[in-house]
Formats: structure tokens, C-alpha cells, sequence
């Protein structure tokens, strides 16, 4: 029996019954609809995690002393020569920098707190959150600025403000504390408070200077692309082979976690909805069999095989389900190029940034994402016609000719 | 032409001789001026400091912290040496008895017997409170960083019942490792502090240590009992109030170890 056929029997069937079949493609709609919204906001979600975790002075990639993990202190530094930048993979770059971070003490007239205390290159910064935040007052000019730049939560905590004095007690290379004032030049404001209360920047050089070592604890890279992150960390292991040479997966492995798990999550999403709209679809189908018994019996009994019983369900489901899935992906998209960009959550939920959780989220729409759901909807659209195709060719043609 | 030459270089010089010459009368009439000041405000404060502790001192002293709804006594021992190291032991209540502090230049360290450990104060503790009571570490530690952390300077000079009274201000230098934005001090003639109070760095009174009371100990005039109060809060303070005092004494090295510290008396 020619398919061309059999699909013309399906849509006339469709078509015969509109209201119903209507109502079934909205659910389905709906349900696509649904999936890449939630979609648009776990990929927003992971993405924005990998960016945060890279540009939280992570780097992709970053190379320490051994041993600096386990006790980050200045004595764990290292030294670099000038122009130390290894040249390779050049074009797969965004930049590198190089720092001193160390665990300090932080006092005010008023509070006393621990952080981590950071010597920078303000050039160099452009590859991490230093340069997107927001500045009360001013960021530090050179790498030999003797001020220091605070978050605002260590602002707040603190009961500062810019161009006041705060002292910072930490240990030199000989293993004697240093103490010294330090004037705030200013506070910077980023997205989640948690990085707020850790951090404390001032240039490279001045606390070099303060520890009395000339050595960095740390170098990041940036990449221009993630997918480069594999060649970039075989070249750096070789090129600092005396050092450690560490991803960010492998620097924080919750935020790695998560970045995978967050791939399951849209899985999962799309099987839990799927599954409540399927037995909608059987429902229907199986309605739509039931009401064609007789007709069902006499094409059986002038000759239609089981198998083109069975293709004429099949292909009367898939055609539902097309329709369905591309009337919510194309709703699905409009409604994603109305919304905007970021999606901000702070106005509804303030405690979203007291946990460090970020409350805005960067929607992302991905094609292959589309392409996915498609594909596994029409699976699940023939996977739910089957137990109908069952139950049409069960129809004994005598019996329903006799009804 | 080579005389000339000569004549040219010696004028040159001359005038050279001339300005060095101005240069360093100008600088030692500037030196002379303000080490005046300096060195009077500074001998102030060292004098005041020396004043309740000698080349060595021992002391027994009770403090009263006082808070709205209790009130909680102790007595303590104190021997210092020089202007670094001191050593303080509570001797009453028998609750804290045997609790006792020492300080080697810099570093401080406790002892608690009931535990039988001593602690080396991290710095991160330093600005936290020394046995509950008002005062912090760093109250107790501080001595002289204050010759070389702060521009010293005599703001004022009253004279009341015979004795003059300096008001000295001491603002620390911008790197110095101080959270005060300026600290402001009475000292009498005879070295006696009766007032020192720490600003905020918007120049806000924070907290103050006034002496309530002035005797003499050992043929020293002293503040024998002195209040520590946050502004703020004025209904919480502490009182340490002296009872003897001897100035100069013999002390032995071995008081100022570790090892004695931890063996108590």
C-alpha cells in the first residue's frame, strides 16, 4: 500500500476530528513551549555558572607553585621574568594574568575580618570579574598602586568607605606578620555577594613590596573559547612543567558538577514533561481507534495488511506531533526574542544574592537544543502510537463488520 | 682662554656653595622648629607610658566590666619589663584564676590552666576583647608604635589646680598599621594620663579611657583607677583600679618565658 496513501487516510482522520485533535496539538505546544523556556533558563543558568567560575580569577586554566593549594601562603610563590607570557597558542588567548594571593586579616575602627588578600596587574584584569564590576570611587591605576579596592558586602561589614584607612595584617616570606594601613581607593560591586566579602585587591607590585618576596602565587589564563581548553592545558603542562597546572574544573569541582549535571537536568525536564503529555497523545489515539472500529474493519476486510494499520496510526501520531512541536518551538522562540536578555530575579527575590546566588540570568537559546527536542519528541510521538496500532490491528474485521 | 675658563667654574661654583649653603641652614632652622615640638610631645607620651611602669614594674590591680544588668570584679598581677614585655596573671575569681597573658615585643600569648595549653595570639585576635572586658588585645599590646606610627603634636595647654594639662593629638601617618583616623590625649604635668580617646577616621569620638582617680604609688603619681567606655554605649564600661604598685623592681628573665607562663603562680 503506497505510504502517500496512507498519510492521506491519517490527515483526513486528523482532520475529522478538529476540536479534539486541536486541544492536543496546544497541549503538546505548550509542553515544548514549556521545555525550552525552562531550557533557555538552565543553559542561562550553566552558562553564567562557567563564566563566573572562570572570570573569579580562575582563569580556564592556572598554574601554581605545588604545594600552594594545600597552604596558600607567599612562601608557596613563584618567579616570573619579564615578558613571561609563554607564546603559545596565541590566537586561542583572551589573556593572562599574574597574581599574589594571600590569606590576610582586615581591621577597621570598628570590625575585624578575614580575606584574601590579592596583588594585581590592573591591565592585566580585563580577563576577570575586576573588569565588569561596578566601582564606588575608583579601580586601581597601575600594578604599583599602594591602595586597595574592597567589596561592597566588606564594605558594609567593615563600616567603611571609600578614601578611609583600613589596616591588613599578613605574613611575610620570612614568616613574621606585616601590618600596614592601606586608604581605599574604592568599592566594587559585583553580581552575588560571596566574592564581595573575599576578596581585597592591590597592585602586584606594592604587596610584593609589603611580603618582601618578588614572586607571584598564581597565573590564569583566559581562553577565547572553552573548546580550547584541552590543546591550551597540554602545552601549559609541558611549558610549566616545575609547576601545578590546574582547570577550573579541577580548581572547583562543585561549580564543574554542576556545569554537567545542569546537562542531565534538561533531560530530565524533557522526560518528566513528556511523559504526562504521552499519555495524553495514547489517550486520544486510542479514542480515535475505538471510534474507527468499523471502518478500521472493513478496510482490514477488503484487504489492508496489519502493517499499514499499524504505519496509518504511526504516521496519524508523528503528524500531531510535528505540528505540535513546531508550533511551540516557533512560539518558544518568539516569546524568547521578546524577552529580554538577562533575566532578573532580584526584584522578586533579595535573598537570591544573601545565599552568593546570582539573581540575574543570561537566557540562552541554543539551535542544537531545538534540534533536540525535536528529535526526541518524535520518538516519543511514535512510542506513544504503538500500544494504539496494537489495539486497530487487533480489530477482527468479522467482528466489526458486524457491529 | 683657560682663565677664562677658570673664572667661569669658579663663579659657577661658587654660586652652587651658596645655594647648598641656604639649602641646609634652611633645613636646620626647619629641623630645629619642629624637633622642638616633636621631641616635647613625644617625651609626653614615652614619660606618661614610663611613668606606670619604670624600667620595670610590678602591679596588683583589680578590674570591675560593667554591663547594665552585671557587674563581675577580678583581681590581677602585672609585671612589665621595659616598654615591651609584660606579663598578667588573674588571681581571683577562682574561676579565672591562673588565666594569664604574656607579651614578648610584638607577640602575645595566653594561657588558660584549665586547659593547660597556651595559645599564640594570632593577629586576626588581636583586636578582640581581653577577657571579656573592654579593652582589647591591642590596647594591651600597644606601647610604642606610637613614636613611629603617628605625627605627634601638642594641640593645647590648660592650666587647672596648679598642674598643667597637655592635649596632645596624635595622628597616625598614612600607611601606619592604625584603624584610628586620630587619638587625642590629656597628660599632666607629672606625666599623669587622665584622658585618652579614639576617633573614628570621620573623626567621631569611638571609645575612651578616662581616669576617674589620681594617687601615688612607689613616690609616683598615677591614675589609679581608669574607665574604658565605648561611646556608644555608655552604660557598659571597665574600671581598672590599682592597688600597689612597685616601680623598679628586680625581676627575674625567666618571668618573661613561655615556660613560665604556663607554670603559673
Amino acid at each position: 500500500m503506497p505510504i502517500t496513501l496512507l498519510a492521506q487516510l491519517s490527515l483526513r482522520n486528523i482532520v475529522r476530528h478538529r476540536r479534539r485533535n486541536l486541544m492536543l496539538l496546544m497541549a503538546i505546544a505548550v509542553a515544548v513551549l514549556t521545555v525550552l523556556m525552562a531550557n533557555t533558563v538552565i543553559r542561562g543558568m550553566q552558562y553564567d555558572l562557567r563564566e563566573q567560575t572562570v572570570s573569579n580569577l580562575n582563569g580556564h586554566i592556572k598554574v601554581h607553585a605545588p604545594g600552594y593549594l594545600d597552604d596558600p601562603s607567599i612562601a608557596r610563590g613563584f618567579e616570573l621574568a619579564a615578558g613571561w607570557e609563554p607564546k603559545i597558542n596565541v590566537s586561542e588567548v583572551e589573556g593572562w594574568a599574574a597574581r599574589i594571593r594571600i590569606p590576610a586579616v582586615i581591621m577597621s575602627e570598628r570590625e575585624t575580618r578575614g580575606i584574601q588578600f590579592v596583588g594585581i596587574d590592573p591591565a592585566q584584569e580585563s580577563i576577570s570579574f575586576l573588569s565588569k564590576a561596578h566601582y564606588d570611587g575608583q579601580p586601581l591605576n597601575t600594578s604599583s598602586d599602594r591602595r586597595i579596592i574592597i567589596g561592597k558586602e566588606m564594605a558594609d561589614q567593615l563600616e567603611t568607605q571609600v578614601g578611609r584607612r583600613l589596616v591588613i595584617i599578613t605574613q611575610g616570606s620570612d614568616g613574621l606578620n606585616r601590618e600596614a594601613g592601606f586608604r581605599i581607593a574604592g568599592v566594587y560591586d559585583t553580581e552575588g555577594t560571596a566574592i564581595e566579602k573575599i576578596f581585597v585587591f592591590t597592585g602586584v607590585t606594592a604587596l610584593q613590596n609589603m611580603v618582601d618576596a618578588i614572586v607571584v602565587t598564581e597565573v590564569s589564563v583566559r581562553l577565547v573559547d572553552d573548546a580550547f581548553q584541552l590543546s591550551m592545558l597540554d602545552s601549559l603542562l609541558r611549558f610549566f612543567a616545575d609547576l601545578e597546572v590546574k582547570t577550573w574544573q579541577q580548581l572547583e569541582p562543585l561549580a564543574a558538577a554542576f556545569f554537567l549535571f545542569a546537562e542531565s537536568a534538561i533531560y530530565l525536564y524533557f522526560f518528566i514533561i513528556m511523559t504526562a503529555l504521552i499519555f495524553g497523545l495514547v489517550n486520544t489515539l486510542v479514542t480515535s481507534v475505538m471510534e474507527r472500529v468499523h471502518e478500521l474493519g472493513m478496510l482490514r476486510a477488503v484487504g489492508m495488511r496489519p502493517g499499514a494499520v499499524v504505519m496509518q496510526v504511526v504516521i496519524e501520531s508523528t503528524f500531531i506531533m510535528m505540528i505540535g512541536v513546531a508550533l511551540g518551538l516557533t512560539l518558544g522562540w518568539l516569546i524568547f526574542q521578546l524577552l529580554p536578555p538577562v533575566l532578573d530575579l532580584s526584584s522578586f527575590s533579595e535573598g537570591f544574592e544573601k545565599f552568593g546566588m546570582p539573581a540575574k540570568i543570561h537566557l540562552r537559546l541554543h539551535v542544537s537544543d531545538m534540534v533536540l527536542i525535536t528529535v526526541m519528541s518524535m520518538v516519543f510521538g511514535v512510542l506513544a502510537s504503538l500500544y494504539p496500532a496494537k489495539r486497530a490491528v487487533k480489530i477482527s474485521p468479522l467482528e466489526a463488520l458486524r457491529l | 682662554m683657560t682663565r677664562n675658563l677658570h673664572t667661569r667654574i669658579d663663579s659657577s661654583s661658587l654660586i652652587w656653595v651658596t645655594i647648598v649653603f641656604s639649602l641646609v641652614g634652611l633645613t636646620f632652622t626647619d629641623r630645629s622648629h619642629a624637633a622642638e615640638a616633636d621631641i616635647t610631645a613625644k617625651e609626653l607620651v614615652e614619660a606618661a607610658i614610663d611613668q606606670t611602669r619604670g624600667i620595670s614594674s610590678y602591679a596588683e590591680f583589680s578590674m570591675v566590666i560593667h554591663r547594665p544588668d552585671w557587674e563581675r570584679t577580678s583581681s590581677l598581677k602585672s609585671w612589665t619589663r621595659g616598654r615591651k614585655d609584660a606579663l598578667i596573671r588573674f588571681i581571683a575569681p577562682a574561676k579565672d584564676a591562673g588565666n594569664a597573658t604574656l607579651k614578648l615585643g610584638n607577640k602575645m600569648w595566653t594561657f588558660t590552666p584549665k586547659l593547660n595549653r597556651t595559645i599564640r595570639l594570632p593577629y586576626s585576635l588581636m583586636s578582640q576583647s581581653w577577657g571579656g572586658s573592654d579593652f582589647s588585645y591591642t590596647d594591651l599590646s600597644r606601647s610604642d608604635n606610637w613614636l613611629n606610627e603617628y605625627d605627634l603634636s601638642i594641640a593645647s595647654v590648660t592650666t587647672e589646680d596648679d598642674h598643667k594639662i597637655y592635649t596632645l593629638v596624635a595622628i597616625p601617618h598614612d600607611n601606619a598599621p592604625v584603624v584610628w583616623g586620630k587619638e587625642e590625649m590629656l597628660i599632666r604635668d607629672d606625666y599623669v594620663m587622665l584622658q585618652h580617646t579614639f576617633y573614628d577616621q570621620s573623626m567621631e569620638p569611638l571609645k575612651t579611657l578616662e581616669t576617674l582617680e589620681i594617687g601615688e604609688r612607689d613616690g609616683r603619681m598615677m591614675a589609679t583607677r581608669m574607665r574604658m567606655v565605648k561611646l556608644n554605649a555608655p552604660e557598659k564600661y571597665t574600671e581598672l583600679i590599682w592597688g600597689e604598685a612597685d616601680f623598679d623592681v628586680e625581676l627575674e628573665d625567666q618571668m618573661f618565658t613561655l615556660f613560665y607562663l604556663k607554670s603559673g603562680e
